[in-house]
């Protein structure tokens, strides 16, 4: 198969092989397919929700789809004073949730994959399990232990040092802590990929030349990392602002409105204003293509980054000495504050017949009933099956499709590829609830049977979901220097064959990163899950709102506590399964 | 050989092809006469026994019913438990989980799109505006209706268009542990007592709750009200039965606006919880009803749940629920209490109270 010369980091244009007549070019075809996938789940979502903020009336009214528009919608949402407050309070919720989540989630990704921190594996494997608890659970449980009056740490402090009310959650700092302990996982999780993957001769080289490990960590490693350090900041940021349940669940006390509260109020009335929760979306949308835009230019020179080569190597860990014992309970404590406080919290409060703080009464009339009433219940085995069938579905999709975006965007020289990462980054900026109504609406409208089934929850959840799990791929494909590719090719391996037998497999950490995260928040989603059920695909997250809204923290607690254990399973058999077939861990 | 040179072209291309086609969908407009109704107008004629029969013998010809029951959870689940095994020939295909607001959104996105999914949504009275507007909804003459309470009548539609079968109570309730005997609220208006300063707790925004004060008070005195609750602290958190678990724990002291039912409902499992109900004052009724879809797939079985949901069948096990039955003594309202019905009011004075409520409760402008 001849190939041309070219430049490095190109992939070389290839005859293809004849078929019937006509050349077939496998990256081509397989290119197309991509193109009209993005178009279909990610351009049809955004053109109702532009087209719908452009109409005062609603989808379904009979000037609807004529081509009159109005702006009507966003004189109101950017003329009244109450959308720029609530544009302040969402970008210093954001701002500050970020910073938060990101150093915290940074220094537990040195630590653990970096440093020869005692426990380090266990670390990361704790902070990742909390990635499973719900955030309704979360946030619930952060009230019931800070909460001025009856908060159990505010009690304790009461009546040990006669302090009254010291921690107020309903804050906005509270507001913040929930917020970025709810995000220090991704922030780990896409970080420890990059780390994994730096060859440490780099930084060899810098010790080797006199420079200290302090010295070696700001001028080469965090350089190294900037693409994912970046990406992580995008994610985080564009996270907190679309975020729901600690605005709901705590920001009316505390005084702080932000987008995504507004958003589901305007859908929560009678009627529903479709029109102006559009608009909001919209904004976030420019703000998201305009992070977008400046995560490009920082990240232009790629090549710079690429730390993946032929050469095995394993990566250096930095010895710490007597430090890496403060970092070990440093560490420790964060992972017990983010992931043990609020687990230990919902299994105490699944074991209770009702809520009460503990003391020797609530401990004696601690029981498994709540356990027994959750599995004897015919309701809810169905759903946490439909999940699982979601989950794994959905989550290996995903990854599939982020594969071939980050191919074409970071391999090769295609004009216009960097619309394939606007493409996949833009659904970000959907809000879960318009993304589930333009799902709905647009099923409905065409003649495709799907409503009501498994499979339009598992598409509204391959859009979701693609931005992260593109950030996570597209971080390690960064990494990998072209000599890989271009050997395969040199030895006329055909390009579908490389992808899947070279590329692939090096994009390990950042694949299982990518489907651990995509699988577990398809298992958790409410919003989405919810405007799309029906009885036939009920999902474990409907559950948990059913639970929540009939007051029964407990038994949500209870369920919670089996969900952890069910992904915990699924997890670990994943692990296996890779295992198995042979994607092992190269270094 | 084909390549695709330049991505920006193709999607541009993609995309103008693709709006020409979603301009060129038009949603299937609703028929002028609807097979339904006539179906319903015809067994409006019979006696009754023959009319149940023809109803019972059609609703095993069709064999389903697909029915959005926003009675939630248990509540929701456990009611329609009872309709299967009362009709065991009938595939129920029920979803309990959605609220009011989202099960008539959903009718609505239905038929607008000309798919016929839904036989009958249980939904609040109030939420059924746009899907009355539209004349989505069948008329459904029945005997049943006589039923109905005396004082809860004229919630039901003369017309028909839907059919009562429970209603919820928004009211004020306490922790009694919290609240001396003397300092109990017993009016709307003792809820502005300073001794209540920051541990009165409210939804955000209910636009329910809203327009029951309406209703009781008037325009004028709502928003005084709104402004004397305003300058006292109000709590704003969402979720109601998350509210009174907080309350009962010791969170705050009052619930200026809840469902009663939960709490006495979380006493009966513990009887030592301290909550205590406000009766004195005239509390908000909201009406629960079922609505046939006026292209129901399934009319026979749609008029037998419309049928079943006020037998003694149904309304005993709401009213084992503590939620209101409409044609049985209320399980925990006494016969004195005053019940003011939540009607919408006018367009121009809904949105006059949200905007006060805004400014003068949440502080927002």
């Amino acid at each position: 198969m001849p190939v041309t010369e070219k430049k490095p980091g190109v992939e070389p244009v290839h005859e293809g092989r004849a078929l019937m007549g006509f050349r077939v070019d496998w990256r081509s075809i397989a290119l197309g397919l991509l193109v009209i996938g993005l178009a279909y789940q990610v351009i049809i979502p955004f053109l109702m929700i532009i087209w719908t903020s452009l109409k005062t009336t609603r989808p379904g009214e009979s000037d609807f789809l004529t081509l009159s528009i109005t702006f009507a919608n966003y004189t109101r949402a950017f003329g009244s004073s109450g959308f720029w407050s609530t544009s302040w309070n969402t970008l210093s919720f954001a701002t500050c949730s970020t910073l938060v989540a990101f150093l915290v989630g940074a220094f537990i990704a040195w630590v653990v994959e970096r440093t020869d921190t005692p426990l380090a594996r266990l670390i990361g494997m704790i902070l990742v399990g909390r990635i499973i608890i719900p955030g309704v659970l979360i946030t619930i449980s952060w009230i019931l232990i800070a909460s001025p009056n009856i908060g159990i740490l505010n009690q304790f402090l009461n009546q040990t040092f006669g302090v009254r009310n010291f921690f107020n959650i309903y804050s906005f700092w509270g507001m913040v802590w929930v917020q970025a302990i709810e995000m220090v996982p991704l922030t780990y999780l896409l970080l420890s990929a990059s780390f994994k993957a730096m060859d440490p001769r780099l930084e060899e080289a810098s010790t080797m030349t006199g420079a200290g490990n302090w010295r070696t960590l700001r001028r080469i490693s965090l350089p190294l990392i900037l693409p994912a350090a970046l990406a992580a900041l995008m994610l985080l940021f564009v996270t907190a602002i679309e975020t729901f349940e600690v605005p709901l669940l705590m920001g009316g006390r505390a005084g702080v409105r932000v987008f995504s509260t507004e958003i589901f109020f305007n859908t929560s009335r009678t009627p529903v204003d479709w029109g102006l929760s559009s608009t909001y979306s919209v904004a976030m949308l420019a703000l998201c293509v305009a992070l977008l835009f400046v995560y490009f230019r920082l990240v232009r020179h790629s090549e710079r980054y690429r730390t993946v080569t032929g050469k095995d190597f394993r990566p250096r860990r930095i010895e710490l000495g007597r430090w890496r014992y403060l970092t070990c309970t440093l560490a420790l404590l964060i992972v017990f504050l983010i992931t043990l406080v609020p687990l230990l919290m919902m299994i105490y409060a699944s074991l209770l017949p009702f809520y009460q703080a503990p003391s020797r009464v609530a401990f004696e009339s601690m029981s498994l009933a709540n356990y027994t009433s959750l599995l004897s219940a015919s309701s809810t085995i169905t759903p946490m099956i439909n999940s699982t069938i979601i989950g794994v579905f959905t989550a290996t999709l995903v990854v599939l499709v982020v594969s071939l975006i980050a191919y074409f965007v970071h391999k090769t020289e295609i004009p216009g590829r960097k619309l394939l990462d606007y493409l996949g980054f833009a659904p970000i900026a959907i809000p879960s609830v318009i993304l589930g109504a333009t799902f709905l609406w647009f099923y409905l409208l065409t003649p495709v049977p799907i409503i009501g089934t498994l499979t339009i929850i598992s598409l509204a959840y391959l859009t979701k979901y693609l931005p992260f799990a593109l950030r996570f791929v597209s971080n390690s494909m960064m990494q990998i220097h072209p000599e890989l590719d271009e050997a395969a090719q040199v030895a006329g391996v055909p390009w579908w064959r490389n992808f899947f037998m070279v590329t692939l497999p090096l994009l390990k950490p950042g694949l299982l990163a990518a489907w651990f995260w995509v699988m577990v928040h398809a298992y958790r989603e409410l919003t989405v899950a919810l405007m799309l059920a029906r009885s036939q695909n009920r999902t474990a997250a409907v559950l948990i709102l059913d639970f929540w809204e009939q007051g029964s923290f407990l038994k949500l607690s209870a369920f919670g506590v089996l969900m952890f254990a069910l992904i915990i399973v699924l997890v670990s058999i994943s692990h296996w399964i890779s295992r198995r077939c042979g994607i092992q861990e190269q270094y | 050989m084909i390549t695709f040179r330049n991505l920006k072209s193709m999607a541009l291309l993609f995309a103008v092809i693709l709006c020409a086609s979603l301009l060129s969908l038009q949603p299937s407009r609703a028929q002028d006469l609807s097979a339904v109704e006539k179906i319903y107008a015809d067994l409006a004629k019979l006696p009754q026994d023959e009319r149940m029969k023809r109803i019972e013998e059609g609703a095993r010809r069709e064999g389903k019913f697909t029915l959005a029951h926003t009675l939630r959870g248990d509540l929701g689940n456990g009611h329609i438990d009872l309709f299967r095994k009362r009709y065991p020939f009938l595939k129920v295909e029920a979803t309990s989980d959605i609220g009011s607001q989202d099960a008539a959104e959903r009718l609505y996105a239905e038929e607008t799109s000309g798919r016929h999914l839904t036989d009958v949504i249980g939904i609040s009275v109030a939420d059924g505006v746009e899907i009355l507007r539209k004349n989505y909804v069948a008329r459904y003459p029945t005997p049943a209706a006589a039923k109905i309470n005396a004082n809860l009548r004229k919630a039901n539609d003369p017309d028909g268009r839907w059919l009562l079968f429970f209603w919820s109570e928004h009211a004020m309730s306490y922790n009694s542990n919290m609240v001396p005997a003397d300092k109990a609220p017993k009016d709307w208006f003792d809820l502005c007592n300073p001794f209540f300063k920051g541990n009165v707790s409210f939804d955000p925004a209910e636009v329910r709750f809203i327009t029951g004060i309406y209703n009781i008070m008037g325009e004028e005195k709502a928003i005084k009200w709104f402004e004397c609750i305003g300058a006292n602290n109000p709590i704003i958190q969402r979720g109601h039965t998350q509210r009174i678990e907080l309350m009962l724990a010791g969170d705050h002291m009052v619930q200026g606006d809840n469902y009663l039912y939960h709490g006495l409902s979380m006493k009966r499992k513990n009887p030592s919880a301290p909550y205590a109900i406000v009766l004195d004052t005239p509390i908000i009724a909201g009406m629960g009803a079922s609505f046939v879809n006026r292209n129901a797939p399934n009319p026979h079985a749609a008029a037998l749940w419309m049928e079943w949901s006020v037998t003694d069948e149904s309304q005993s096990y709401l009213s084992a629920q503590l939620r209101g039955p409409v044609t049985l003594p209320h399980p925990y309202l006494p016969d004195t209490v005053k019940l003011v019905e939540n009607i919408d009011p006018p367009k121009e004075v809904a949105d006059r109270l949200m905007a006060a409520w805004m400014k003068l409760v949440e502080k927002k402008r």
